[in-house]
């Protein structure tokens, strides 16, 4: 973190040593508008990176004790490191698995085992989603990987979005954080469901390709000319889990600055109105970013608040948060991941208030 | 990015990863202790790849001039982020969550429990943050009263008034769920923040004892700096390292 800790102290980092790079660039990882194409044919990586990195470094370990022990600098870096080794391993296996559907799974299995209609496809891709077990972190690479093995996109999106909320591992894990409440359980695994395949069946309707950032459909996808299948996974492996490991990287920051910043007793001045406060713990799941396996027991802490604030607040988190969100910017473009998390937020809210004043 | 550099960061994160939970334990300062396999094998492939990354590159390069010269070099600049916790959990991990943190966190509200069983005759009561505060605030029998009890915990200075507070942080899954329990001590002047203590004392009478006008708070009689336990984030009675000699 010792680079990224340069951006909470950025004045004391600046007032000790003038620092050749401007603090701004140090935020964003690359100059505005170079983004949408991060991976041009024949890309040179400019040098300024690992010189700042290394100035950076340098910068910190000479001069920059003294503020990195602040507490609050040391809660921040705890947080972030925290959410990003938590979600190594998930998104490793992800990555995997990907990886393995890209070199060791025929083209047209996912084609022949789903319906041919988009619309039924859909539903089909939500319930399968059960299968992969784990949290959020898992699915982003794995329905990309769906998508350029040619599953059409709106039943990948319903596989994204289900997967990390109904698999049982998430579902054991909310009973135990809700005991004696089973319709907890049962709200959240239906709210989910309904929200997965309605934003199917939304992108059936109203989504565009075009959104999406191209997905390179020949790079490493299949067995290709002159490689063995074991590199290509390999290849594919690496590729992906260093370019979804960065975001994941930049969705931690954003969560722990967050985290360190907000006080708790935010929470309570909300609580009190009961549609506020679905909104509220809606928004909050966003922001805090935590893993599924473990928002049960947040959800469950939060007891100022009504079921149904509670139920958004399960349904949303695993659909919609800042390092999914950033994971999703990084896979499938910006335009892509703000329009896609907004219209989630919207179908997980309404999904959660209607299944909530059914059973809860 | 370039390929000598991917093969570098996917070995240092590799060795981070195995340095924090196979090398040491400070992988329990950011994540539960089931996590640590997933950590172990995680550290060991990334390791792995990037030595696998390395040893093949100068094959590579020729299969990548032939033809795909754009493919897997093209790693975008956000990974280069990577090298941050790579580097952080190898040169200088941060510690666990503390008093800052404690200070602007709600309590952890108490699960409400419906029988509580017969004290141990022990004495000083060695008893959880959490099981003091439940025998406080539901107890009816008020088995707790007149008994002296001791509570392990790390200081968090109260913003207003008397005492301080005996903290512990308890998550479920990593540091960004965290929690905290507190139990408000009086009669001896606070230490530093962050000091781990064990506080012996009775229950400090505010409130009827056994419902949930009671605080949870602790006259303390002895106050004695202890190592933090191993299992810092849980608030389980503490677990020493084990004693040399």
């Amino acid at each position: 973190m010792d680079k990224a800790d340069e951006l909470v102290g950025v004045t004391e980092g600046v007032a000790a040593v003038p620092h050749p790079d401007p603090p701004v660039r140090r935020i964003r990882p690359w100059p505005p508008g170079a983004r949408p194409r991060p991976w041009p044919p024949g890309a040179v990586p400019r040098p300024w990176p690992l010189g700042a990195a290394l100035t950076v470094a340098a910068v910190l370990l000479l001069v920059g004790t003294p503020w990195l022990n602040h507490p609050a600098v040391q809660a921040w870096r705890t947080v972030c490191l925290a959410i990003t080794v938590q979600a190594l391993p998930f998104l490793l296996l992800g990555t995997a698995l990907s990886g393995a559907i890209n070199a060791f799974v025929p083209a047209d299995l996912f084609t022949r085992v789903l319906p041919k209609r988009p619309a039924l496809a859909v539903p089909v891709a939500g319930v399968a989603g059960a299968v992969l077990p784990g949290c959020e972190c898992a699915s982003v690479p794995v329905a990309s990987s769906l998508i350029r093995r040619g599953v059409t996109p709106a039943a990948a999106f319903a596989f994204l979005l289900s997967a990390p909320a109904i698999n049982p591992v998430v579902l054991t894990a909310t009973a135990v954080a809700f005991p004696g409440d089973p319709a907890m359980v049962a709200a959240r695994l239906l709210a989910s469901l309904a929200t997965a395949a309605v934003m199917g069946w939304l992108w059936l309707w109203l989504g565009k390709e075009t959104w999406l950032r191209p997905l390179p459909r020949h790079r490493h996808s299949g067995h290709r000319h002159g490689h063995s299948r074991r590199t290509e996974f390999r290849l594919g492996f690496q590729h992906d889990f260093l370019h979804a490991g960065g975001f994941l990287v930049v969705g931690a920051m954003a969560a722990a600055t967050f985290d360190v910043t907000v006080p708790g007793s935010v929470l309570d001045a909300f609580s009190g109105s009961p549609w506020l406060s679905v909104l509220f713990l809606a928004v909050l799941a966003v922001l805090l970013a935590v893993c599924s396996e473990a928002d049960a027991f947040v959800a469950a802490s939060l007891t100022g608040f009504s079921p149904t604030a509670r139920l958004a607040f399960l349904v949303v988190g695993p659909m919609v948060d800042l390092k999914l969100i950033a994971l999703q910017a990084g896979t499938f473009g910006r335009a892509f991941a703000w329009r896609f998390s907004t219209a989630t937020t919207v179908v997980a809210v309404t999904a959660s208030v209607l299944i909530s004043g059914a059973l809860l | 990015m370039k390929r000598p550099l991917q093969a570098l960061l996917l070995a240092l994160t590799g060795t981070g990863l195995l340095h924090t939970a196979l090398l040491t334990d400070t992988y329990l300062r950011y994540v539960k202790a089931g996590l640590r396999p997933a950590l172990i094998v995680s550290g060991a492939v990334l390791l792995l790849l990037g030595l696998a990354a390395a040893i093949t590159r100068d094959r590579r390069h020729t299969a990548d001039d032939t033809g795909h010269g754009h493919d897997h070099s093209g790693t975008p600049r956000v990974a280069w982020l990577l090298f941050l916790p790579a580097l952080s959990l190898l040169l200088h991990p941060p510690p666990a969550l503390g008093a800052y943190t404690a200070a602007r966190a709600d309590t952890k509200p108490v699960a409400v429990q419906k029988g509580f069983a017969p004290l141990p005759a022990t004495s000083p009561l060695p008893l959880t943050l959490t099981d003091f505060t439940k025998r406080v605030q539901q107890d009816r029998g008020r088995a707790v009263e007149h008994r002296t009890v001791r509570l392990t915990g790390f200081v968090t200075p109260a913003g207003g008034g008397d005492g301080w507070y005996l903290t512990r942080i308890v998550f479920s899954c990593c540091a960004a769920d965290s929690q905290t329990v507190k139990v408000r001590v009086y009669g001896s002047g606070a230490p530093p923040a962050d000091t781990w203590l064990e506080v012996t004392g009775t229950w400090h009478p505010h409130g009827t004892l056994g419902t949930r006008t009671a605080e949870a708070a602790l006259d303390a009689r002895g106050v004695r700096p202890v190592a933090p336990p191993v299992n810092a984030y849980t608030d389980d009675l503490p677990l020493r390292p084990s004693q040399e000699g």
